[in-house]
């Protein structure tokens, strides 16, 4: 002879089992045949705006039309932190590219991540993949912005020597199928570069 | 893996293309076993020994290919294929001139730029072009690696990375005469130094070559005229280059 609460007890557990199979069931289905929300946007990378006072910087800004790079002084509020400075100064580099008047084409959403000084005279630029993702392909159009970012932060961070870009953290081969990210830029060699594409010849 | 490329690329760079420079102060092409002594060959007291003629093979290597598609210009035009079409007429071109050339890839395919350096290196030709096509820009660009000249290798192995610091002088100059002998045709011409693989790892003179329409409509990189047009004032400046490739390059640059 079965004990009665075992009955009813099993019968309760049956019941909910039941019931709960259902619920998940009608959730499945409503997931399936709800429509999909669109495209979560890039995760931008949240930065603090800089607080300091503006100050006045030259940044290497790049012309595509011509191929040629340009020295350009803008104004931008920089922090005390020489770190932080690097990071503000490109980020103010990208914000010319982001104009719609700029002739330099940049995707939106491009952003550098971070800016890391490593003594002595290193410096990691980790970009988000918008920027890469968004970059014309080609030998000339992807050395100009290279060598923009680059020849911008040697002359405004003292005591640079190479260079390493990385993309979202990690490091990459090249910036669109061309120019070469999978090495340290050698920050005289790149001033050369800068030079050459500096003068139309 | 990084240990991995490195072996390779060492060993590679040993066999192919140190070993015959060993001792020479002056680094011309060595004549092989079955080629007559450098000697015997009538020759300028003051330049290296002639070049044996199969050593003045033009390599020529049309960017990208199979799954690297390079730019992308429009849905039905690929840089792989203006890269591969403007190589191939550059051949015809070399070929009806006298000059034998070789395409690295003459298919759709896949090469790394590792795979194309080590191809390049072991074939010892006298000059390597890459060909890339853009949309950007007007004419034509003569890119050299982005080295210090002269390198710091010491001894029979090359470093990888910078294999060709040792070349660069030479790469330099036949950029200069290319880009001369091109600008004289009033095409637009400009030399710049790149970031580009593989020239970093190539052993003889290198240089790539990117081809831009003067027109500003892309569809101009495969048009015929226009690749005819190109190929022959390039084959046009080649040619020039190679009584100086046969006798010296080194003594060229001085």
């Amino acid at each position: 002879m079965i004990p009665r609460q075992f009955v009813i007890a099993t019968v309760i557990l049956f019941v909910l089992a039941i019931g709960m199979s259902i619920y998940v069931w009608q959730l499945r289905h409503r997931e399936i045949t709800a429509p999909r929300p669109a495209r979560a946007a890039p995760v931008q990378h949240v930065t603090p705006p800089a607080s300091g006072p503006t100050e006045r910087v030259t940044v290497y800004v790049a012309y595509d039309d011509p191929g040629e790079l340009r020295a350009q002084s803008i104004s931008i509020p920089l922090s005390s932190g020489r770190q932080q400075r690097a990071e503000e100064i490109l980020r103010g580099l990208l914000n010319v590219y982001l104009d719609k008047n700029s002739r330099h084409l940049m995707a939106a959403g491009a952003e550098v991540r971070d800016v890391y000084l490593v003594d002595p005279g290193l410096a990691v630029v980790d970009v988000n993949s918008a920027l890469v993702d968004g970059q014309t392909s080609g030998v000339l159009a992807e050395e100009l912005t290279v060598v923009s970012m680059i020849q911008t932060l040697s002359t405004n961070v003292f005591g640079l020597t190479r260079v390493k870009i990385l993309v979202d953290g990690k490091e990459r081969e090249t910036l669109a199928g061309h120019t070469d990210l999978s090495e340290f830029y050698d920050v005289a060699q790149v001033a050369e570069l800068a030079k050459q594409l500096s003068v139309q010849q | 893996m990084p240990w991995n490329k490195d072996f390779l690329g060492a060993a590679l760079l040993l066999f192919s293309a140190r070993l015959p420079l060993l001792g020479q102060a002056i680094p011309p092409v060595a004549s092989p076993p079955n080629q007559a002594p450098a000697a015997q060959t009538p020759a300028n007291p003051t330049s290296a020994p002639v070049q044996p003629e199969h050593m003045l093979l033009i390599m020529i290597d049309p960017a990208h290919g199979g799954s690297d598609s390079g730019a992308v210009f429009n849905p039905s035009l690929l840089e792989k294929d203006v890269t591969l079409g403007l190589s191939r007429r550059l051949r015809q071109e070399l070929s009806t001139r006298g000059m034998p050339a070789q395409l690295l890839r003459d298919f759709d395919g896949t090469l790394s730029t590792d795979q194309r350096a080590a191809m390049v290196n072991a074939a010892h030709p006298a000059l390597y072009l890459c060909i890339h096509a853009t949309s950007q820009g007007s004419g034509m660009r003569i890119y050299t690696a982005m080295l210090s000249v002269g390198g710091d290798d010491h001894g029979p192995f090359l470093d990888w990375q910078t294999a060709q610091s040792a070349l660069l002088a030479r790469s330099r100059w036949a950029q200069q005469q290319l880009a001369a002998s091109v600008q004289k045709t009033g095409f637009p011409v400009r030399s710049l130094l790149a970031p580009l693989r593989p020239l970093n790892n190539i052993t003889i003179p290198a240089v790539a070559i990117e081809i831009a329409p003067t027109t500003g409509d892309v569809s101009q990189l495969a048009s015929a005229d226009y690749q005819q047009m190109i190929t022959a004032a390039l084959a046009n400046s080649i040619a020039s280059l190679m009584p100086a490739l046969r006798s010296n390059l080194e003594s060229a640059t001085q």
